[in-house]
């Protein structure tokens, strides 16, 4: 089976794996900052709470004082991490004292927070400019849509659709090592990574493509630090209000361009001036994964016959689906199918594993089965289990089968040598037969050539 | 009630309660100490590091004063995203106004009390109802500062809001800002497994705030708090709200007089005679003491 599996890296350990140059730039953005306070574990926020009004360092006994038996792998979690950021620094004096800092910048940004309150980035469109915003309701809608389109073409990039209006030199951006695509006559296809991240949740799948995005500027020489700075201060914005564009630097203003295609922002033309809304996917950019994870509403009921009953109406759902199950008709709210064997193979050729699809399933549960427990019955997720198991029963080795040795002294020889090299794999001295891994070919041939002479 | 907990947020999202005590006759007392004005000034830096803390972190602010309590601040109201601090006191300078206006001569205990009891009451009423209608809620907790002496004639009052709030999980945290330990909120924080802390220097409140009470609910469980030194568990009886140490206890409600009664003021359930009257040594006095630890 192979193992490859494109893991949703959070957001910040990008962050922290920057040089700490770049790093302490970046605090001098207060927006910056406090995404990355939230984005710490519970005890690291509380520790920088507590320290953000002490100057001077701070030994870590003191610190370790508060902590309980119980909660010390936490600490050193916490603490582990807030190092690794860079938000504390460690110096271990002669005494074998260790005593943290505060990381000046980000220190002093934290505390114009608490006595200010939060400030909005940018200024919203002032109320006497008369253009039409767009109602929640129709913002997270725009948002879904283009999300899904986004995912679709990821889907049928065979059939692209013509009325897509995503640029196609930022799809190919997106879609790198999603798609695979050996020249341009032929269709590309997903990738094993492909088929995962499409049952990755939203916020997951959002996270992969930013680092793509990330990875993708910086090659193209733009400043990373200024980017992430960008993306989390956008995220810092209210959600459905106007911005003026004219705000933004060029470069920014390309960044927002590109956005719009994810559905992370919309573009509104007003008279004289352009502006920016950014949608739900944008402020939820500084949330950490298992908030937001959880909010979603399901659509998906299985029943302990395989059958699987979808209630949504979205395209992209019921193509989700096919990926591992049989869809048998659509109606206009539901979809039917059911899961069977060879669906299932076929998911799994795809690279997709049988736990990647039961957690679809259990995150997408409808809410009438969410509540009960298990959520998806256990004879199905056991069957997938079984049928993904059955599949790793045979394992294939590619060999070669020796025959008709001229004498036993040779087909021992022969025996060795193979065995000295790792490769035996089968011998049956009375009827000299030995089956040999493929790998070690040559050596094979080299050998029994000398025995000959 | 049923418990929630499956209904949870992962780890630190956190609902605040906070509770402002209002009354004008205590902050006039504490002027020397902790001018109310100064008062406010941590708070509200400690509410905005609350919110700081977590995107869907959540804070409201009820008043108690001594007429009427009142919501002042929810930081999910849309409107209150930008201009936390002058919305917030605007509101509170209008509930200190009616408050005054209210004054009436049978207030519950007379002047110099603020209600606590009503304050919790609601407090917990707002938990309710998030409990009730948002799919996920965030973790509840309630915060009281509290600096005037407890109110007597409140005393069944906040013992009931501190039963409910232990059946719905809901930790009562005391921050006493007056110059008397308070027995309701030792109580209160004891039973619903909350933090009591009485500040020694009030300059410091923030730091008291951000240290303690500020640590939400799934760090406590690897955090050394402040323990109570000792919780005055004396009870006030039901007839005349004096804190008695000896008494009488209803059979039936488990209602609590200081003298014999014929019949049950609370269930109405007739008494027998008592054995022997105006002594001490009678067996069914039980006997009730300040527990330490």
């Amino acid at each position: 089976m192979p193992q490859v599996r494109i893991v949703a890296r959070n957001f910040m350990d990008m962050v922290a794996s920057l040089p700490p140059l770049k790093l302490d730039k970046l605090y001098e953005n207060s927006f910056i900052c406090e995404a990355i306070l939230r984005s710490l574990p519970p005890l690291a926020k509380k520790y920088v709470l507590q320290l953000l009004y002490i100057d001077g360092p701070v030994s870590a006994k003191w610190l370790e004082e508060w902590v309980l038996a119980e909660g010390a792998s936490k600490h050193k979690v916490a603490i582990d991490r807030l190092i690794q950021l860079r938000v504390l620094t460690e110096t271990v004096e002669r005494k074998k004292e260790a005593t943290y800092l505060f990381n000046p910048p980000f220190q002093r940004n934290l505390q114009k927070h608490i006595l200010r309150g939060g400030v909005s980035p940018r200024e919203p469109m002032p109320s006497n400019v008369t253009v039409r915003l767009p109602s929640t309701e129709e913002l997270d809608a725009y948002a879904v849509e283009q999300w899904e389109l986004f995912l679709l073409h990821l889907i049928n990039s065979t059939e692209v659709e013509r009325s897509m209006n995503i640029s196609s030199s930022m799809m190919k951006v997106f879609q790198h090592g999603l798609l695979s695509q050996k020249d341009d006559k032929e269709p590309s296809r997903l990738t094993e990574s492909g088929f995962q991240f499409l049952l990755m949740d939203t916020n997951a799948q959002l996270w992969y493509i930013i680092r793509e995005y990330i990875t993708n500027c910086e090659e193209q020489g733009v400043d990373t630090a200024d980017l992430i700075s960008f993306l989390l201060e956008l995220s810092f914005h209210v959600m459905g209000k106007a911005y003026n564009l004219n705000t933004l630097s060029d470069i920014q203003r390309t960044i927002v361009k590109d956005l719009v295609d994810l559905g992370l922002v919309k573009l509104q033309q007003g008279r004289k001036e352009s502006w920016f809304i950014p949608t739900k996917l944008a402020t939820n950019l500084s949330i950490s994964f298992a908030d937001t994870a959880t909010r979603k509403q399901g659509f998906v009921v299985v029943e302990t016959n395989f059958r699987l009953y979808a209630y949504s109406t979205s395209k992209l759902h019921c193509e989700i689906l096919r990926l591992f199950a049989r869809v048998e008709y659509q109606l206009p709210n539901l979809i039917v199918g059911a899961i069977n064997k060879e669906s299932l193979y076929k998911a799994f050729l795809n690279g997709i594993t049988a736990e990647q699809i039961v957690s679809f399933l259990q995150q997408n549960a409808h809410p009438r089965v969410a509540e009960k427990i298990p959520t998806v019955p256990e004879n199905v997720t056991d069957q997938i289990r079984l049928w993904e198991a059955d599949l790793n029963r045979v394992e294939m080795t590619p060999a070669h089968l020796y025959d008709e040795f001229p004498s036993r002294d040779v087909f021992e020889a022969a025996c060795d040598f193979a065995r000295e090299y790792g490769g035996l794999l089968w011998e049956n001295s009375k009827k000299m037969r030995l089956v040999v891994k493929a790998e070690i070919f040559t050596q094979m041939k080299e050998f029994l050539r000398r025995q000959k002479q | 009630m049923t418990p929630v907990s499956s209904k949870l947020y992962a780890d630190d999202v956190s609902l605040l309660m906070v509770l402002i005590d209002t009354n004008p006759f205590f902050w006039n007392s504490a002027q020397s100490t902790l001018p109310f004005s100064k008062f406010l000034t941590h708070v509200l830096a400690f509410l905005n590091s609350i919110l700081l803390l977590n995107q869907m972190n959540q804070v409201v602010v009820i008043a108690a004063g001594y007429n009427s309590c009142g919501y002042i601040f929810d930081s999910s109201d849309p409107q209150n995203q930008n201009k936390r601090a002058e919305d917030l006191l605007h509101k509170l300078e209008e509930f200190v106004d009616n408050d005054q206006e209210l004054c009436r001569e049978e207030s519950v205990d007379g002047p110099g009390f603020s209600l606590l009891s009503g304050s919790l009451s609601m407090a917990l009423c707002y938990i309710q109802r998030v409990f009730r209608t948002v799919p996920l809620h965030p973790q509840p907790r309630i915060l009281c500062l509290h600096g005037s002496p407890d109110g007597p004639g409140q005393y069944v009052a906040i013992m009931n809001s501190i039963f409910s709030a232990q059946r719905s999980m809901v930790p009562i945290d005391s921050c006493v800002l007056g110059a008397q330990h308070s027995a309701f909120l030792q109580q209160a924080s004891y039973i619903t497994g909350g933090v009591y802390l009485k500040p020694q220097i009030f300059d410091g409140l923030f730091q008291y705030l951000s240290t303690v009470f500020a640590t939400d609910l799934h760090s406590r469980c690897f955090l050394q708090l402040p323990k109570p030194a000792g919780v005055d568990f004396r009870a006030s009886c039901f007839c005349h709200k004096n804190t008695i140490d000896m008494g009488y206890i209803c059979s039936v409600c488990l209602s609590i007089f200081c003298k014999h009664q014929k019949k049950c003021s609370t269930c109405g359930s007739v008494f027998g005679q008592a054995q022997t009257q105006n002594s001490s040594t009678t067996p069914d006095r039980k006997m009730k003491m300040p527990v330490d630890g």
